[in-house]
């Protein structure tokens, strides 16, 4: 008995020992790994990166951020422009508005031979505006009043701008739906609550080319499973290298290594690893001399702690740079990311235009205990003998919060927690799961200390929900706005006001310039790092360009090559 | 006719073998018995030897903190995913900081340390800095500088500089932490909450099952209809829920949780919500057959109390059944906390729990195996061994268990 | 009997109802709902949004109005639409279901194909080296973690030896490939998850069926049937077996209330493309028809194996009957 145990067992093991590495992946398929879940694809209606990631590959929008952080064309065949007269500031009812001339290019079609005409951008205006239809962010689609198009061409159409903004062009988000397919559902449906959206041929039959105008159409798709890519004939480009794209779930992230190692997938997205699976793979991949690269791209992703600062500890600024001082966040960039990620000054990434580390414009906090002792013994704080600091009896305690669940957060709240013990100040950490974290505790107000989470965001996006005083959210305002911190300050109201209307690059930077100053004087915010995006490629990938924010590389998929 | 009787239980007694009459003579207390059967049970007396050491870990946890003097919240991020039986020394900032304090303390032996260190040309720094570049060098070579100026005023910095070597018998964690120290906090916490949840629930079982067995009826019906109710709702969902409470704002749960500890009564809560229902059936089970036996009809004829028959008569035929249930009930326990744990429900960073260190781990499983093997392990062993616990308390109190 | 059973369903649907409105006011006691959701992922989003989508979701409505136009449009055959992944219920779970019946079922009937001979075996003989072996076997099925073990399963099949997929539930494009080679490409993804989830069931089914068999092995009547000089097995099967069923069957129906929270963890390790990990998301995420018609299922299922393992005890002891 146990003789032939052993025996199969042995046979078992040769099997395994004899099965050969795993080839690498040719321009014949590539499959891509994904942790997150995706919904269905209809560009309106979507909300999750995942689907965002895969979208890219389908479908474009008339203009769209490289990842070196330049706006350039897609669908459109130049970016109006005050100063080449292609848009023009216009007054009505003494409103200040925008109107601007935007052409389709000729070869724009979609996937079953129908060019894409301005009409296509009505039908997405009038289906995301309508209010039987649940659109996340109705601002980016409200934000154009109306669109004419030009009766001599279809391609050719003016859109008015609601207010005269600098950032009018600046439509990576405002995708078409293909008038033919989609507006007789939506005038079908359009009564009925949540009808178009469950009638969608997004959803009814999403493997319709006739759907997207990108390289590639959707040749299959089974939800929480994966998405199959076949390339499109009909698209404007030049056609993708690669015959065949799968984009496959794991949301297990442990597992996404085994399954890149046995060949069931060949790449991992940005959508992927931890950082900390990343850095182990990283090491192991060059020690075994695997065939992979690992990618870490800064992002513009900003984790931060905000403070809340009516608290009655936090309300005294001392104590709020106090704890900023105390903080090694040098050390915690080297010895938990190995300085993959980096540090945070403010909240402008290094990526962004308006990024500025000129200490004669904002405060930099370089990690220094004494200064902390010292600006927490002029708060009044003075050391105890059990190592912790009290005021008039009262003990330094704040209560500390993030999304129960991720890893690399719940890491970093306990590195900071010992930092901060050894200033005297002692950190109660009482994490929720993220529904509660987001859905609650933050939106409704009421993180008792310091919460840990993220703003994801894009290059030159204007902070004003983050830090305007009227984004504070309170019940009178519905609790919206995210100005969780609340800070209120009257000269960083102002600036914000005139950021959007600001059409000159300098002066909109020094605006900003002018916000980081007192971000950093007043220290509303523990600022921590940027978030680094991670992919790992097989090594004969070339063309492969991380993005590092939320127009995703995938963009540029026509130009992979595995070849 | 007496004489004659007397013969007639001579020869009955005479026909008992010597053997016999030797059990006869040591007629046992029923826990001896009970002791006896169960020590027969090989694998159960591992399982409750295995207990008890766990036990004793759990209780003396800060005893063997303070033997091995390692902490189990102290960090060493230079240190990070270590094998196990590495020996380590502490992080920099740490370093100075005890330095610092043991010059202000010393500031004598100090004096003489930095003199001789600058004379012999060790360091090649300002006098008050000479113990401090010391720190900043490998441990084992500042030991042996500070051996080689052989001046007693440097014995004091020599046992603080070797109390800057560490070693890791378990190697360490994510944060540079010691695993086998935090280990045994963990068996405190994860030990803790499968008994108390056990013991919690048993009680609340008990009190529900003999009301509804005791007095049957309508009081009965919907007890039972609740514990049903119960017993087919997923509990995934309800856990979450409760996992949204914020308990600190009940008034008398106020004095009891801190921050600090709320997620480890939350889950005791959450445990026993949803394990008291099998102890109540077992209970009521074992009450409804009970009630119609003669020694209870006695007792009610005799005018005794609900109470009485319930706490006098009942309990005590009850007691057996219960007994295993807590221990089998305790295995459960720590199995659903490491479950909880695993969907990011259950204790919370930074107090350890097998749950909660099995959690963090799973997904460097590749790198660092042995962090999520060993409380796998451990989750098992315990698991195991009050399951086998159970099993033998069960052959033993059972007058009708077959002997081993 | 059919009174009996009439009633019990009438009884059962009345369960339903009074268990989905609880589960129906617990997910509305939880805080945030989708919007709020939404509004902390997109700094963008405003205060009309909010107001809104509230309304156009219904959450401006007290719980019982929501409950009840939600029950209506259930009773009409709307199951509703998963605001999460944007598609109608029906298309999302329809599959789910299916693969997690096939994980749960399989793993179910392999379980008690080997634990009830097993425990039978071990009844047989207490005290044996067979009893020694399989009670060694259950205890550990019962005690290691599953979802630890689905890990270990991993590493060991698909990364030392890579024989078995990590995970997924089937080869992309192998539903063409034909019949035979589809259901063949189904099985290698289910052996590891079907192995994890077994591994529990088995040891505590066999260490269940061990204790009744030990128990109606002791009755009178089989001592009596032996005197009779009927044969073992006669005495096993018929008369012991039989008895030691009824316990059996209403674990094994009980067991079914495990199904949907069993089959999460396994089916998140094995990225295993079932009903487990969506109810779980669906909480998560509040996606509240996704997650109601869930609990629906899971009570129904329950309620259903119960009243099916009543009307089996007719059949396995004759001694019960219903009127």
């Amino acid at each position: 008995m146990l003789k032939k145990f052993a025996k199969g067992l042995c046979l078992v093991a040769g099997l395994g020992l004899s099965t050969q590495a795993v080839a690498a992946p040719t321009n014949a398929e590539l499959k891509i790994g994904i942790s997150q879940e995706f919904e269905t694809m209809n560009p309106l209606i979507m909300s999750m990166s995942a689907s965002a990631y895969m979208y890219r590959m389908v479908g474009r929008s008339l203009v769209v951020l490289t990842p070196d952080g330049k706006w350039v064309t897609q669908l459109a065949k130049e970016i109006p422009s005050l100063e080449k007269g292609t848009a023009k500031i216009i007054e009505e009812g003494g409103k200040k508005k925008i109107v601007a001339n935007w052409e389709i290019i000729e070869s724009a079609k979609w996937g079953d031979g129908k060019p894409v005409i301005c009409q296509d951008f009505i039908t997405s205006h009038t289906i995301a505006t309508s209010p039987t239809v649940s659109v996340g962010e109705k601002e980016q689609w409200t934000q154009v009043e109306k669109i004419d198009i030009d009766p001599k061409n279809p391609k050719k159409c003016t859109f008015k701008y609601e207010k005269a903004k600098w950032d009018f062009f600046t439509l990576a988000q405002f995708f078409p739906v293909p008038t033919h397919l989609e507006k007789p559902v939506f005038d079908k449906y359009s009564k009925q609550k949540e009808g178009y959206e469950k009638n969608s041929n997004y959803v009814r039959n999403p493997t319709n080319p006739g759907l997207y105008n990108g390289p590639y159409v959707i040749s299959d798709v089974k939800l929480g499973s994966h998405v199959a890519f076949a390339p499109n004939p009909n698209f404007y480009g030049k056609q993708p290298n690669i015959k065949k794209v799968i984009v496959k779930l794991i949301p297990n992230t442990g597992t996404m290594e085994a399954n890149l190692r046995s060949g069931t997938i060949d790449m991992i997205s940005t959508l992927g690893l931890d950082l900390d699976q990343a850095l182990a793979f990283d090491k192991k991949a060059k020690a075994e001399k695997l065939a992979f690269d690992t990618h870490f791209v800064p992002s513009v992703t900003y984790e931060h702690i905000d403070l809340r600062l009516d608290n009655p500890i936090l309300k005294d600024v001392n104590v709020r740079k106090a704890l900023l001082y105390s903080i090694n966040r040098d050390d915690l960039v080297k010895a938990l990311f190995e300085n993959k990620q980096q540090v945070a000054l403010h909240n402008v990434s290094p990526k962004d235009p308006w990024f500025t580390a000129d200490p004669k414009i904002i405060t930099v906090y370089r990690y220094s205990k004494r200064e902390a002792g010292k600006l927490l013994d002029a708060a009044g704080w003075a050391m105890g003998k059990d190592g912790y600091r009290y005021k008039d009896g009262k003990k330094l305690s704040i209560v500390f919060q993030t999304t129960a669940g991720n890893k690399t957060r719940e890491l970093v709240q306990v590195y900071l927690q010992n930092q901060w013990k050894q200033a005297g100040i002692e950190v109660l950490i009482k994490n929720e799961p993220a529904r509660v974290f987001f859905g609650d505790t933050m939106s409704k107000r009421k993180f008792e200390g310091m919460a840990l989470f993220a703003w994801v965001s894009s290059p030159e996006n204007s902070p004003r929900s983050t830090v305007y005083s009227k984004a504070i959210p309170n019940n009178s305002n519905g609790w919206s706005g995210q100005n969780y911190h609340g800070w209120t300050n009257a000269t960083v109201d102002k600036d914000l006001e005139a950021l959007d209307l600001e059409f000159s690059a300098k002066k909109r930077a020094d605006l900003v310039h002018e916000i980081l100053k007192l971000y950093t004087a007043e220290v509303p915010v523990l600022p921590l790092y940027y978030r680094s995006d991670i992919s790992v490629t097989p090594k004969n990938l070339k063309n492969y360009k991380m993005a590092g924010h939320q127009f995703y590389e995938t963009n540029n998929i026509e130009d992979w090559n595995l070849n | 006719m007496s004489e004659m009787t007397m013969n007639e239980v001579e020869i009955e007694t005479n026909q008992l073998s010597s053997k016999d009459r030797a059990e006869l003579e040591k007629a046992q207390p029923m826990w001896k018995m009970v002791l006896t059967q169960f020590m027969d049970h090989k694998l159960a007396v591992a399982g409750a030897v295995i207990i008890t050491l766990f036990m004793l870990v759990a209780i003396f946890a800060g005893t063997i903190q303070s033997i091995t003097d390692i902490d189990p919240d102290a960090q060493n991020v230079g240190n990070r995913y270590l094998p196990p039986l590495t020996t380590a020394q502490v992080g920099q900032d740490v370093r100075e900081t005890d330095i610092e304090r043991y010059i202000t303390e010393n500031p004598e032996a100090a004096d003489a340390v930095q003199k001789a260190l600058v004379e012999k040309e060790i360091v090649a720094v300002a006098e008050a800095d000479a113990i401090y570049e010391l720190g900043a060098k490998e441990t084992k070579e500042a030991i042996s500088a500070l051996q080689s100026l052989s001046l007693k005023e440097a014995a004091g910095f020599i046992s603080l500089f070797k109390s800057f070597e560490t070693f890791h018998l378990f190697g360490t964690d994510e944060l540079g932490r010691d695993v086998f120290i935090r280990l045994v906090y963990g068996t405190r916490v994860s030990m803790g909450v499968g008994v108390l949840v056990a013991i919690a629930s048993a009680l609340i079982g008990l009190l529900i099952g003999s009301i509804a067995g005791f007095y049957g009826g309508l009081v009965d019906t919907l007890l039972m209809r609740v514990t049903d109710a119960l017993l087919s709702l997923p509990h995934i969902p309800v856990l979450i829920v409760i996992a949204a409470i914020d308990m600190s704002k009940i008034p008398w749960l106020k004095a009891i949780i801190s921050t600090s500890n709320e997620s480890v009564f939350k889950m005791i809560i959450i445990l026993c919500l949803f394990s008291w229902m099998s102890v109540a059936r077992l209970v009521r089970g074992s009450i409804l057959s009970i009630r119609e036996r003669e020694f209870v009809l006695a007792a009610r004829t005799l005018g005794a109390k609900d109470s009485t028959i319930i706490v006098r008569h009942m309990f005590p035929n009850v007691i057996a059944p219960m007994l295993v249930a807590i221990t089998l009930g305790v295995g459960e326990s720590i199995l659903f906390e490491a479950a909880l744990s695993f969907l990011g429900l259950g204790i919370m960073p930074p107090t350890p729990s097998w749950g909660n260190m099995l959690n963090n781990a799973q997904e460097l499983i590749y790198q660092a195996p042995f962090l999520a093997i060993l409380p796998g392990l451990l989750i098992f062993l315990t698991t195991v061994s009050f399951n086998y616990l159970g099993d033998g308390l069960q052959d033993a109190i059972d007058p009708k268990a077959i002997r081993r | 009997m059919t009174t009996f059973i009439t009633r019990r369903i009438l009884q059962t649907l009345a369960v339903i109802v009074i268990l989905s409105y609880v589960c129906f006011y617990l997910m509305s006691l939880m805080p945030g709902d989708p919007v709020d959701m939404m509004v902390a992922s997109n700094p963008k989003i405003t205060a009309e949004d909010v107001a809104r989508l509230k309304s156009l979701y219904g959450l401006d409505q007290p719980v019982y109005k929501r409950y009840a136009s939600w029950m209506g449009s259930i009773v009409q055959g709307d199951l509703g639409y998963s605001r999460t992944y944007r598609v109608p219920v029906q298309e999302l779970m329809g599959p789910r279901l299916w693969n997690t019946f096939l994980l749960s079922a399989i793993s179910l009937i392999l379980s008690i194909a080997i634990a009830v001979p097993l425990g039978v075996l071990s009844a047989l003989k207490p005290g044996s080296k067979t009893d020694y072996v399989v009670n060694l076997f259950s205890f550990g099925g019962i005690s290691i973690p599953s979802f630890w073990l689905a890990i270990v399963l991993i590493i060991l099949f698909a990364v030392k030896f890579p024989l078995l997929p990590a995970g997924g539930t089937q080869t992309i494009g192998a539903e063409n490939m034909g019949f035979w080679a589809d259901i063949k490409d189904r099985s290698i993804y289910l052996i590891l998850p079907v192995l994890s989830l077994s591994i529990q069931q088995i040891g505590r089914f066999s260490r269940f069926t061990r204790s009744t068999m030990l128990e109606a092995m002791r009755n009178d009547f089989i001592r009596t049937a032996r005197a009779k000089g009927l044969s073992r097995s006669t005495v096993i099967w018929q008369h012991g077996f039989r008895n030691a069923l009824i316990p059996l069957i209403t674990i094994l129906a009980l067991s079914f209330s495990g199904l949907f929270s069993g089959a999460i963890l396994t089916e998140t390790v094995f990225a295993y493309q079932g009903v487990g990990k969506l109810v779980y998301d669906s909480i998560i995420g509040n996606d509240y028809n996704v997650a109601m018609i869930s609990f629906v299922i899971s009570v129904s299922m329950v309620l259903l194996m119960n009243l099916v393992a009543d009307i089996l005890y007719g059949f396995a002891d004759p001694r019960i009957s219903y009127q």
